[in-house]
C-alpha cells in the first residue's frame, strides 16, 4: 500500500475489520491513515473472503494478528500469528468471535499453552513480572532477558483483561453502547465516549450546536489536565521524590472534587450525550474553573521548577527510556510519546473537528527520553490550561443538545485527541439502527510496543519509571 | 525549596474525618478485631476499566491518607491480610486470581465497584466469567459506584472493622 511508504504525509490510525456477509458482501479490512498534508482522514479500503496480504510493518502486523484471531482471515507472508487477546489457554484455536457466525457458548477449559519467543543467548537470564504487579495497576505479563544487569529484549504478553466489548455491544442500541464506552478506559472517559459519539454522529450527519462542542472540549481539556497531573505526580514518586508526588496528588485531587462540583461526578461520566451534552455550565461553574486554574497555575510552575531544578531527579530521567525518532515513526506512535520522539500526530490540529485548533501549536521535541515525555507533557499541561481559559471566555449561549434521528446501514468514523494519544472508533449500524460492528482503537495498542524498545540498555530498576513515563492503559489495549 | 517548604507548613494537615456515604457501603462480615489498627491489603484488578485503580491509588494521597488508619498497601499477596479486587473478572484473569488469593489463609475480601460483585455492565461478555459471586467467593465488605468514591473504600473498611459506626 502506497501510504505505508510516505510515513511523513501519512500516519498510520488502525485497520478496521467488519463482516459484512450479512449484506451479502465479503469482509471488509479499512485501512486509516491521517493526512498530515491535506488535513483529513485517508480510508483504503479491501474487500476479502479468506486471505489478505501482509504489510511489511510491525505495527500493521499486530493489527493483522487481531484480525486473525478475531475474524480468522489470514494474512499471507506473516508467520506469527499467535494470539493477541483469546489465550490458548482459556479459548479454542478455531474461535473467531467476529465473525457473525460464531458460537459464543464455549466451555471453559483449558485449551494449549501460549508459546513465547525463543530467546536465549548464553549468559542471560529472565525476570518475570506479572501478570500482577506489585503497584496498584492493571494487569500485564512482562518478560525481561537480561546479561548482567542491562536489559537484552523485553517481551510483553497483554489481554489479561480482555472482555470482548466490541463482540458485546453487537445488536445493542446505541444508548447502551455509549454507557459502555464510559467504561471502556476509566481515566479516559471523556475521549472514549466522544470518540464513540462523534462515530456515530459522522455516520448519521448529526450536527451539533457551537456551545455543546465548546463545552465538550472543556471537559475533554479537564481531563487531558487530570491524566497529565496524575502522570506528573508518579514521576515524581517512582524516582523516590515523594514530596513533589504528594503536592502534585493533591491538584489532581481538588481538580476531581472540581469536576464533581461540576457534573455530578469524579471522571465526567455521562457529561458528553449523543447531540450534545447533559451538562450546562452555567455562571457558577465557569467561575468555579477559572478560579481553580488560575490556583493551579500558581502551584503547578512550582513543582515544574522543581522537577527542573532538581539534580537528583534529572539524574534519574535523562537518558532513560530512549525511544528514537525512527522506531516511532515505524511504530506509528501517538500522543505525547510521540511528540517527545520527534513525531506529531495530535488530531486537534490536524483535523478540523476541534474547536481549539488555533489556540494549540506544533510542539515537538527530540531526545525521546523520560524528561523529554514529563517536558511534552508540561506543554500540554500549559496548553489545557490556556484553552480552558479561552474557551471559557468565548462560550456563547445558545442549546446544548440536539434531536438526533439514527440512520440505519450507516458507518462512521470518530477521531478524538485524547491525554495518550489519538482514539478512533469505527461505528456501523444495522437496519434496526443498533450497533451492527464496533471497534475501538485505544492510543496505547500502538504505544505499547514502543516500551520494549525504550527499556533496551537500562536497567530493570528503571522499568517502573520508564513504564509510567508512558503510562499506557490495558484496559483500553485489552478491550 | 524553602519557600514551598514554608507553605507546606503553614496549610498543615489536610487530611480530613472520613464520612462515607453508608447506602454505598455494603458488609456482609465484619473484618476480625485483630486487623483493627493494622491491615495490609493487595490489590488485584481482574477486569476494571481502570477507574477504580484510578481511585484507589488516589488513597495514599494527603487528603486522604489511608496509612494514618494503619491500613497500607503491600506489594505481595504473602504480606497481605485481605484482597481488593475491582472489575468483573475475565476469562484470562480467573487462574491469576485464585493463585493470588491461595497465598493468604481466609484472606479478607473487599470488592470495589459496582462489577465486581457480578460483573456489572460487561456481564454477558463471552469475555467475562461474571463476578466474585460465581466464582463463590464471598466479599467481606462491597464499595458500590462506578468507581467508588474513595471517602466510600476508607468508611467501608473503618466500618467492617469497628473503628467508624
Amino acid at each position: 500500500m502506497i501510504e505505508f511508504e510516505d510515513k511523513e504525509r501519512f500516519h498510520f490510525l488502525g485497520m478496521f475489520a467488519s463482516d459484512r456477509r450479512y449484506y451479502n458482501e465479503d469482509f471488509v479490512i479499512r485501512y486509516v491513515f491521517l493526512d498530515k498534508k491535506e488535513h483529513n482522514l485517508k480510508i483504503n479500503t479491501i474487500n476479502t473472503n479468506n486471505e489478505f496480504k501482509s504489510i511489511q510493518n510491525p505495527l500493521a502486523n499486530l493489527y493483522e494478528r487481531e484480525i486473525y484471531e478475531m475474524f480468522g482471515l489470514s494474512p499471507v507472508g506473516l508467520d506469527d500469528l499467535r494470539p493477541l487477546r483469546l489465550f490458548p489457554e482459556n479459548y479454542p484455536k478455531d474461535f473467531h468471535p467476529l465473525r457473525k457466525d460464531t458460537k459464543l457458548d464455549i466451555e471453559y477449559r483449558g485449551y494449549g499453552d501460549y508459546e513465547f519467543e525463543n530467546f536465549e543467548p548464553e549468559g542471560s537470564f529472565k525476570i518475570l513480572v506479572g501478570p500482577i504487579h506489585a503497584g496498584i495497576i492493571e494487569p500485564g505479563h512482562f518478560r525481561f532477558t537480561l546479561l548482567g544487569e542491562p536489559i537484552l529484549k523485553l517481551e510483553i504478553r497483554h489481554s489479561w483483561k480482555h472482555k470482548g466489548i466490541e463482540k458485546f455491544a453487537e445488536e445493542k442500541s446505541v444508548n447502551f453502547a455509549k454507557i459502555l464506552s464510559e467504561n471502556i478506559s476509566g481515566d479516559h472517559t471523556i475521549a472514549h465516549t466522544l470518540a464513540f459519539v462523534r462515530a456515530v454522529e459522522n455516520a448519521c450527519n448529526i450536527n451539533i450546536s457551537l456551545k455543546a462542542k465548546y463545552i465538550r472540549a472543556i471537559f475533554l481539556e479537564l481531563e487531558r489536565l487530570m491524566c497529565n497531573l496524575n502522570d506528573f505526580a508518579f514521576i515524581f514518586q517512582d524516582v523516590g521524590y515523594s514530596f513533589g508526588a504528594q503536592k502534585v496528588f493533591v491538584l489532581k485531587e481538588k481538580l476531581m472534587r472540581l469536576n464533581y462540583d461540576i457534573s455530578g461526578h469524579r471522571f465526567n461520566k455521562g457529561v458528553i450525550t449523543l447531540g450534545g451534552v447533559s451538562k450546562d455550565l452555567s455562571l457558577e461553574d465557569i467561575k468555579r474553573i477559572k478560579e481553580f486554574l488560575g490556583f493551579l497555575e500558581k502551584e503547578y510552575f512550582k513543582y515544574k521548577s522543581l522537577f527542573l531544578n532538581s539534580p537528583t531527579i534529572l539524574e534519574r530521567t535523562d537518558t532513560t527510556g530512549e525511544i528514537n525518532y525512527e522506531t516511532a515513526m515505524r511504530y506509528y506512535a501517538l500522543g505525547y510519546t510521540a511528540k517527545a520522539s520527534g513525531v506529531f500526530a495530535d488530531t486537534r490540529v490536524l483535523l478540523d473537528e476541534d474547536v481549539c485548533k488555533n489556540m494549540l501549536s506544533y510542539h515537538v521535541l527530540q531526545k525521546g527520553d523520560v524528561t523529554t515525555r514529563v517536558l511534552a507533557r508540561f506543554n500540554d499541561i500549559e496548553e489545557s490550561i490556556k484553552v480552558i481559559k479561552t474557551l471559557l471566555d468565548n462560550i456563547e449561549e445558545g442549546e446544548i443538545i440536539k434531536s438526533q434521528k439514527l440512520v440505519p446501514n450507516s458507518m462512521g468514523f470518530g477521531v478524538v485527541e485524547s491525554q495518550r494519544g489519538n482514539i478512533v472508533h469505527m461505528v456501523e449500524l444495522d437496519q434496526d439502527a443498533n450497533i451492527y460492528r464496533w471497534k475501538i482503537r485505544d492510543p496505547s495498542f500502538h504505544n505499547w510496543p514502543l516500551i520494549q524498545f525504550a527499556v533496551l540498555k537500562d536497567i530493570i530498576a528503571d522499568f517502573p519509571l520508564v513504564n509510567k513515563s508512558l503510562n499506557l492503559s490495558y484496559a483500553g489495549n485489552d478491550l | 525549596m524553602i519557600n514551598i517548604l514554608r507553605t507546606f507548613l503553614k496549610e498543615g494537615i489536610q487530611a480530613k474525618d472520613i464520612e462515607p456515604n453508608k447506602e454505598n457501603i455494603k458488609i456482609y462480615k465484619n473484618i476480625p478485631m485483630c486487623f483493627s489498627k493494622s491491615l495490609y491489603i493487595r490489590h488485584v484488578d481482574c477486569g476494571s476499566c481502570n477507574a477504580c485503580e484510578y481511585e484507589l491509588s488516589a488513597l495514599t494521597n494527603p487528603i486522604y491518607d489511608i496509612e494514618r488508619f494503619g491500613i497500607k498497601f503491600v506489594a505481595s499477596p504473602k504480606h497481605a491480610d485481605a484482597f481488593t479486587i475491582s472489575g468483573s473478572i475475565t476469562r484470562n484473569m480467573k487462574t491469576p486470581l485464585l493463585d493470588a488469593l491461595q497465598n493468604v489463609s481466609n484472606p479478607i475480601i473487599i470488592a470495589i465497584g459496582d462489577c465486581a460483585i457480578d460483573g456489572g455492565i460487561f456481564r454477558g461478555a463471552y469475555g467475562i466469567i461474571g463476578g466474585l459471586r460465581d466464582l463463590n467467593i464471598e466479599p467481606h465488605i462491597w464499595i458500590k459506584g462506578c468507581p467508588p468514591k474513595p471517602e466510600d473504600i476508607i468508611g467501608g473498611i473503618l466500618m467492617a472493622n469497628g473503628v467508624l459506626r
